[in-house]
């Protein structure tokens, strides 16, 4: 049991072609027990934090700490923590049960009947109790992931880590694993940092979830947070699937003050509300998630816009309309009885309940239009 | 369109059996000449494949009575086997280094070892010489030893540093660190078992190559004492025996026999070794 800290971490790699800077100026606090996932594209540096945290990258500036203890200068071994790799990195000249007992054979006095019981029982939670005495080689990918888990659950760390433990397994496996390591992290309730690529692992698993990019800190909240109040156009892209629609529009306020949103391809009337919200005038960012997008040919064409459709797939549940707004392309995911041609032109409505604006220059968040969110940034009060 | 198959294939081992005779010819013959009498050996009637009965072992009995061949394999044993660890001791952890750490000159370092082991000896045996008999090593089987280590060095190290690299992942090591393993203890507890193969293979070359040197034993004894026997065979070439074929290639025989009963104790692991598995 641990709370994590991350204090201002930098990480520089020197380079022959120079200096590259992994993780830049990091803080972050993560309480006793929670479940935090790192998510990013690749390069983004979450699996360089994860492994400073480990120990097995040197820290250039900053400091970590495990319960209020720095721990730069403590080795991987004096940290009490258990990882699991996305290659496992079980030992492929011991057996199962040799690989589970190695850390507590190393790091405790427990003698050997007491490893035995401990690695039964963690085997016994991930279900590969038939597999103790097979060696690694034998195995398939998702028993080697379960074993990799199960080496870490042995140790009853004080902080778990997992680095992308799920990326080699197949669809189905990966989503069932999914919900076993959140299984395993309510029964255990050990803080864990999760590092993936994969934002809908990120969505599904996360008490919180940390977005990087660059190196940098993009935004830190609950799965809720991220998807509905992105704190600036990259997390907007990067959580959700398909990602987010973007327009570059200009707010132009009327003599008598009505707002209207004006894109190429298309004009968006706005609440009075959203106008003081942003405060007039201005360049933004108009964003709007696919499933937000309605085909309503009954929709009042101040608050819609006509677009042609490019390609419609079908995925069983929804389709995802792929269409061409002005040369711009915009996903559109319908109801599955919602199936136009390709070809065709469609009005597109949303609520503006739904809408995110964005600052063009900085693309920091403006207003999020949605009600589930809370305050800052601005929300719009909803019109009776 | 099965025929053609067929026949393509038949063709094709046609004419790895006519290569194959053509390589394996000079080994049976060796072999063929050691078994014979002195008259048989160079008697035309003899044939290819000589009677039964025309075989005899007097040449192999012949040969250990004429010369110390005792003497000469102990030197040579003493000589390869510690030259193989000592560059063994050597080069797994400069390999390790090389494939894993990250330290200033290590390209240069490594390359300059590299580069040794395509340079020809024979240029830089005056100055070695110079060198060892400086340090009164002349003569002596502690010089051949370190002689031969230190050349054998280079190539175990680019055989070594190759397998650390690719044959066992990082995470493995990173694993072990986590697990409650010291750097050091994580190398000796993890990675050096699962090298095993990649050592044995390493081994195996450091043996050959210090068994079969000649130019190093050559160039540093004079005495038969501290011969090996592969410069023990130069001598015994030029020696009384020179028309005596038989004997000759028993020798031949006699000098190849250890290496390859060594090959055959090693090879389980050395082609894993080699695979980098």
């Amino acid at each position: 049991m641990a709370r994590v800290e991350f204090d201002n971490i930098t990480k520089v790699f020197e380079d022959t072609s120079g200096p590259i800077i992994a993780v830049e100026e990091l803080s972050l606090d993560i309480p006793d027990g929670e479940f935090v996932v790192f998510v990013g594209p690749s390069g983004c540096g979450k699996s360089t934090t994860l492994r400073m945290l480990a120990g097995l990258e040197t820290i250039t500036d900053g400091e970590v700490r495990l319960n209020g203890e720095p721990v730069n200068d403590i080795s991987p071994r004096d940290r009490d923590i258990a990882m699991v790799f996305q290659s496992y990195a079980l030992y492929p000249h011991k057996t199962v049960r040799g690989n589970m007992g190695y850390g507590l054979d190393l790091s405790t006095d427990l003698n050997d009947e007491e490893v035995d019981r401990r690695v039964v029982e963690a085997a016994e939670m991930m279900g590969i109790e038939d597999l103790l005495d097979k060696k690694p080689g034998s195995l398939s990918g998702g028993q080697q992931q379960r074993v990799a888990t199960g080496r870490a659950i042995v140790r009853e760390p004080a902080v778990f880590l997992f680095d992308e433990p799920l990326s080699n397994l197949d669809a189905q496996l990966r989503k069932h694993m999914r919900t076993e390591l959140s299984r395993i992290h309510s029964e255990l309730g050990i803080t864990t940092i999760y590092v993936t690529h994969d934002q809908e692992e990120a969505m599904t698993m996360a008490d919180r979830i940390v977005i990087l990019n660059d190196g940098q800190l993009q935004q830190v909240g609950s799965p809720k947070q991220v998807y509905y109040r992105p704190a600036n156009t990259f997390v907007a892209d990067f959580i959700g699937s398909p990602s987010m629609n973007f327009f570059d529009v200009d707010l132009e306020v009327a003599s008598d003050g009505t707002g209207t949103l004006v894109g190429n391809g298309f004009t968006y009337s706005v609440s009075d509300s959203l106008v003081d919200l942003v405060g007039g005038d201005g360049e933004y960012i108009l964003s709007i998630r696919p499933e937000n997008l309605n085909v309503d040919p009954s929709a009042p064409s101040e608050r819609s816009f006509e677009a042609t459709v490019d390609v419609v797939e079908v995925i069983g549940s929804d389709n995802f309309i792929y269409l061409d707004v002005a040369g711009k392309e915009c996903r559109l995911r319908a109801p599955s009885e919602t199936e136009p041609e390709e070809g065709d032109v469609i009005t597109v409505s949303f609520d503006e309940a739904d809408l995110h604006l964005f600052d063009r220059n900085t693309e920091e968040a403006l207003v999020h239009g949605h009600e589930r969110a809370e305050s800052t940034p601005k929300v719009i009060e909803q019109e009776a | 369109m099965i025929n053609e198959t067929r026949r393509s294939r038949f063709l094709l081992y046609a004419g790895l059996g006519v290569f194959a005779l053509f390589a394996l010819t000079p080994y049976f013959w060796v072999v063929r000449t050691s078994l014979l009498t002195n008259f048989a050996a160079i008697n035309p009637e003899t044939g290819y494949l000589p009677a039964l009965d025309a075989l005899t072992l007097t040449a192999y009995t012949d040969i250990w009575n004429q010369f110390d061949f005792v003497t000469f394999f102990r030197n040579s044993l003493i000589v390869s086997i510690s030259a193989t660890l000592i560059s063994l001791v050597f080069s797994i952890p400069g390999a390790y280094a090389f494939a894993r750490l990250d330290f200033p000159g290590r390209k240069l370092l490594f390359y300059t070892a590299v580069f040794t082991i395509m340079f020809p000896w024979i240029v830089i045996t005056i100055p070695v010489y110079e060198v060892f008999y400086v340090f009164g090593l002349i003569n002596t089987l502690p010089g051949i030893i370190i002689a031969l280590s230190i050349f054998v060095l280079p190539q175990t190290i680019w055989l070594l540093q190759g397998f650390f690299r690719q044959g066992i992942p990082e995470n493995i090591e990173e694993a072990a660190l986590i697990d409650g393993h010291t750097e050091i203890g994580a190398f000796l507890r993890i990675v050096l078992p699962l090298s095993a193969p990649a050592v044995g293979a390493a081994a195996l070359f450091s043996f050959l190559t210090a068994w079969n040197n000649f130019l190093w034993v050559f160039v540093l004894t004079s005495d038969a004492d501290v011969r090996t026997a592969t410069v023990a065979i130069h001598f015994i070439l030029g020696s009384d025996v020179l028309r005596e074929w038989n004997i000759l290639m028993a020798a031949v025989v006699l000098l190849v026999a250890p290496p390859v009963v060594f090959y055959g104790l090693s090879q389980r692991y050395v082609g894993e070794g080699l695979g980098g598995a």
